[in-house]
Parts: C-alpha cells; structure tokens; sequence
C-alpha cells in the first residue's frame, strides 16, 4: 500500500486472482452529470489498462437524453472495442444507471467511472490494482492537486466534516466518483436515490475493506463549482439519509424516540410550569405557552408512535433477510 | 459435519483473546462424557488476537467452530449468526468472558427435556459489583418482568439453552438478546422456565458494558411491548392512543364553550383552548392513520406467506 493511501476500515478477505494475468475488470460509466466526449474519455482510460495487459471492457449507462452523446462510440463498437451501451428507457437517476449497468457486468472488479474527466487516466489502473493486489474490496480516489479551488476546498471539507459528525468518519472524498471494487459489494449493497456517492461510507459499515487512495485530479475538474441551493439542500438531505442508514436502520425507535422523548419532555416541562402557575392562581387561559406546550407533547407523541411502527416493519423484515456479513467462509459444513 | 451433535455452544466474542483458550478447557472438561457439542465461537469484530487464537483451535478441534463477523456488529448479530450456523438439537448461548460456567450446560439440556422450550440461568451468587452492575440489573429485570409479562428473574444472564425449533423462526436484530425469552413467549408460545447458575468473577480482559445503555434498554422495551402485544393488529394499540387523544380535543372543545360563554373571551383566550382541541384531533388523525400503515404492513408480510406464530407444536407426537 502507498504513502497515499489511507485504510478506512481494514479486514482480512484478500481474493486476489493469483497468477500473473491481470484481472478483468468492467468500467461503468454512468452518463449523467456534465458528459464529456464519450470516446475521448474511453480512448484516454482505457490506454492504461491496454499498457498494463489488463482485460477490460466500458459499460455506458445512458439516459434517453443521452443517446446522441453515444453515437460517438458506434465506430469504436463497430471497430470491436470492448464497449457495450446500456440504454434505459427513462431518466432514472445515477444510482439506478450503475446498478442496471452492474447487473450485466460480468468481471470480478468493476470500476466506476464519471462521463468527464475528474482524474488523470492513470488513477483508474492504480485504483484497480490495489483491489485485485492488495486485498482491498474497494478504493475510491481522493483528488488532490496543487491548483485546487479555495471554495472547492471549503465545500468538500464542510461536506466530510458533516458527514463524520453523521457517523461516516475518515473519508476525504467520496464524491470523487472514482472507485473500484470487488463486484460482491454491488451485489450486497442495494443502490437508489443519491447514495451511489456515499458507496465508500455504506461499504465500510458493511465490514468491507475499503481505503481511499490518492490520484492527481484533472485540470478540468479543478474549476470551481458552484451549485444552486437546491443541490446544496438534496446534500444535506442525503447526508441525514446516511445517518439514519448508518444508525438507525434496525434500531428505528431509537431515533424517533429519542427525537420524541426530546419534544414530548419540553412540552411536558412548559405544562407543568404553567400547572404550577395556575394552581397558584394565575389564568393560563390566555397563555400561548399552553399551545406551544401541547404541540411539544403532540410532536413528541408522532415522533415516538413513528418509531413504534418503524419497530413492527423492522421485527417483521427481520424474519427472513440476514443482517450480517461473515469476514470469510464459514468452516465446512456451516450453512 | 455429519453427526448432528446434542448442543450447539454459541458464544460471542470480542476481545476476549486472554478467555478464549480457557473457554474452551472449560467446554472440554464440564461436558467430557455427559454431551455430544460443538462449540460455536462468533468473533464480532475483535481488535485483538481472539479471531487467530480461536482460529488456531478450531484447526485442532474440529468441535470448536470460527464464525468471524466482518465488523463490530453488536451482540444480538452475533447471537444471530451463531444460531445460523448452529447443527445441535439444542442451541445454548453463554458469555465469553468465563463468568458463566460450562458446567451448568447439563443441567439447562435436562431442564429442556422435561418439556420447556426455552431454559434460562439465573445467576445465583452473582460476582459484580453492587451499585454499578447489580443494583442497575435488578431494577431493569423487575422493569423488563412487569412490561413484558414473562417472569424471568435474570434476563441479563446470557447462560440459556433453547430448543432448536424455537430459534429457527426468530431473528435477533438491534440488541434484542436479552429479550430473547419476552420475544419467544411473544412470537411462539414459547413454554421457558428457569435453573440457578453458578456465576465467577471476571479474571480477564474488560467489561463491554456500560450504564449508557439505560435509554437503548428503554426503547428496546418499548419496542418488545409493540411487538408483544400488538404485532398481530398494531391498528388496536393506535386506535386507544388515538381514543385518548380525541378526548383531550374535547375537552379543549369544552374549554373554549367555558370560555366563550361564561367569560368576555380576549383575542388570546378565544386562540389558545380552540388551538390546543385542534392539536389533539389532528394527532388523533395522525395516530388512526399511522395504525392503518401498521395494518397494511401486517397484511403484506402475511399475503407473502411468512409465519406469524413459527413455533407450533401436535400433540400425540406423530
């Protein structure tokens, strides 16, 4: 492992294909975000893998907007590239493309690229080596150059920042987009919505191995990004999202009971002051506080009954989906 | 393995490497002739050695079995894997840490014969601190008895033998283990009864809990009650706390009549008791419908043919 990688979470689990061939690997590219030249970007990542005599092949997954942006890989396909299209028949969102594309994937690694270039071509090659060499089950790229965006900078930190504050500790760039793994973790982990960014976060939690290693970022992707303050909101959004996975997926009424417990204590403070008040012989007839009291207990009464339902799913779910991972094959005979 | 052994031994482990070899003495030595066993021992994440060392004596005792989970998942998981990988006709689960004593083992697979489904210790001379671990645990077992109706005395004793049947139809999750017996009577009928346990002090290694549990106790049994009492038709449990809260919005009606009859109502006043009837009609609603989602999860778990009630039992025995 380099001086540029940093180990996450580590565990055992090594499945290195042994032999001095290259492990196949599969790159799915989703098209969605900013697409760039769609045969530029397979001519450019795929030169490292045909100097390393590596087997591979370029899964695109596009949209129906997309399919234009594809025609430029006709002559390549036609020329018997190893380039496959994945066209799905609606706009479905990223996580759904890279789950359509990874269920047709056939190689042991599989590698995720974005439609335009946030890394160097090179990084693709390091990231695939250190899953198939090194025992990892994934790496993810962490962008670093020297010309990098102060606000860029601020942003990705705050981001990181929230995110080990959500229970998603030691990441440094998980949006980076650029990763390759061991095809189990896609099997294991069920992709939707926006959480394809945090596959890294959701992976270590799982018990897999996963380290973030250090890649030179692309010039391109070095501007500087601002986004309307809808993304800004979906992220925060996202990242309670995470949290609740993270913490709180078997547990629900901890949550909401502690979120309940919480406004149902307040509002039960506020009305036993103003109890006290009136047994005094003050009017509480006319005190806003009374309504305010009363929607606390009200609000902390829904958060906890959520919680109750949350536990009777969670209880019935229980009963036939395993909620563990094993660190390697059970001994002979375990079922 | 061919032979499916008398007990299967589950155990869990983290951070036990200084216990695991005398655990496994202990095993040998306390059911030598009495039992055919496996031993079980699940790694849940260990930081130390205990996954190499139980490794090491699984390869020389093909009795002794590795279950390593891929990280820390919690003792309930670990439980849970256990029982999965478990071929004994009964499934006995003990801590780790030699506090529990192999030597009981015998006596909980008798106790099972006589006819109960679920046998659990309770630690007769129990070597823990007072205020910080006994006194906590007595309060907890007299709140966990009187919430969830199933009179067990120690239910933080992990020393209790199952009958295999039992286990195959219940899933532990969250930290549902020292519930175990409140969820078998409440799942399956489960007929449980009780032996007194020896109890050693820990000699090695270090205590994994803590009293910052009490909330995770809490809204587990909260949980338990939910599941106890109203799994079957969650709509019952709703409709009474929807009932309830009805009648605080009458009697925040009521109150604004009072008011508007018998006082000159301010602007503030003619606010308020109308505002607060409001709030409790509407958590009322909130509480009807939330019941009616339980309904519909019910239904759809049934409609895909899982079991409700997995232990059942004909009697004569064909």
């Amino acid at each position: 492992m380099t001086d540029r990688t940093t180990a996450v979470s580590v565990t055992a689990g090594s499945t290195s294909t042994g032999g001095d061939s290259p492990a196949a690997v599969s790159v799915i590219v989703p098209v969605t975000e900013r697409p760039h030249d769609l045969a530029w970007l397979y001519r450019t990542f795929s030169e490292e893998f045909v100097a390393a005599g590596r087997p591979f092949e370029f899964v695109f997954a596009i949209e129906p907007w997309g399919r234009t942006l594809a025609e430029s890989l006709d002559p390549l396909m036609a020329s018997g590239e190893p380039i496959r299209v994945l066209e799905v028949g609606q706009t479905v969102g990223e996580s759904a493309l890279l789950d359509a594309a990874a269920s047709v994937c056939t190689n042991s690694i599989v590698a995720m690229l974005p439609a335009y270039p946030r890394v160097q071509p090179g990084a693709l090659e390091e990231l695939v080596e250190m899953v198939e060499r090194e025992g990892v089950d994934l790496a993810s790229a962490v962008r670093v150059s020297e010309g990098v965006s102060p606000l860029n900078r601020i942003q990705n930190r705050l981001f990181h920042m929230l995110l080990h504050r959500m229970g998603g500790g030691g990441f440094r760039d998980v949006a980076s987009g650029v990763r390759a793994m061991r095809r189990s973790i896609l099997e294991d982990l069920p992709l939707y919505g926006d959480f394809f960014r945090f596959l890294p976060v959701l992976a270590a939690r799982e018990g897999f191995s996963v380290v973030e290693h250090e890649v030179e970022q692309h010039p391109e992707d070095q501007r500087t990004r601002v986004y309307g303050p809808g993304i800004y909101l979906r992220r925060l959004i996202d990242l309670l999202g995470v949290f609740f996975i993270l913490r709180f997926t078997h547990k629900p009424l901890r949550f909401f009971g502690l979120v309940g417990s919480f406004f149902a204590l307040a509002g039960g403070a506020i009305l036993a002051v103003l109890f006290v008040q009136r047994m005094g012989g003050r009017g509480i007839a006319d005190r806003p506080l009374l309504l305010l009291g009363t929607l606390l207990v009200v609000l902390g009464v829904q958060a906890i009954a959520m919680g109750l339902i949350g536990e009777i799913i969670v209880h019935l779910n229980a009963s036939h989906s395993r909620t563990y991972r094993l660190r390697e094959d059970l001994p002979a005979g375990a079922e | 393995m061919t032979n499916q052994p008398d007990v299967s031994i589950v155990v869990p482990v983290m951070n036990e490497e200084a216990n695991v070899v005398p655990l496994v003495d202990a095993v040998r030595e306390a059911l030598r002739e009495a039992l055919s066993w496996e031993l079980i021992l699940v790694d849940d994440g260990s930081q130390d050695r205990t996954r190499e060392v139980a490794d090491a004596l699984s390869a020389k005792d093909p009795r002794v079995r590795l279950v390593a989970l891929a990280r820390n998942y919690g003792q309930s998981t670990a439980m849970q894997a256990g029982f999965d990988c478990a071929h004994g006709k009964v499934v006995v689960t003990m801590d780790g840490d030699l506090q529990n004593d192999p030597r009981d083992i015998p006596l909980l697979v008798e106790k099972l014969d006589e006819g109960f489904d679920l046998v659990a210790g309770f630690r007769i001379q129990r070597q823990d601190r007072f205020f910080t671990r006994k006194v906590p645990s007595w309060v907890a077992n007299r709140i966990i008895r009187w919430i969830t109706g199933v009179a067990i005395r120690d239910n933080g004793c992990s020393l209790k033998a199952y009958r295999r049947e039992l286990l195959s139809g219940m899933r532990l999750y969250s930290e549902m283990h020292r519930f175990i017996p409140a969820l078998a009577a409440a799942t399956a009928g489960a007929r449980i009864t009780e032996v007194g346990v020896r109890h050693h002090a820990r000699t090695r290694g270090e205590s994994k809990y803590g009293l910052s549990r009490i909330f995770r106790v809490l809204a587990d049994l909260m949980s338990i009650k939910m599941i106890r009492s109203f799994r079957v038709r969650p709509l019952v449990l709703f409709a009474v706390l929807a009932a309830g809260s009805a009648l605080l919005g009458t009697l925040g009606v009521a109150a604004s009549l009072v008011a508007i009859f018998t006082f000159q109502p301010t602007d503030a006043t003619s606010m308020v008791f109308p505002g607060i009837a409001l709030l409790w009609f509407s958590l009322a609603v909130f509480l009807l419908m939330l019941g009616l989602v339980g309904e519909g999860v019910i239904r759809q778990h049934r409609v895909r043919g899982l079991k409700i009630l997995p232990l059942t039992r004909m009697r004569p025995v064909p």
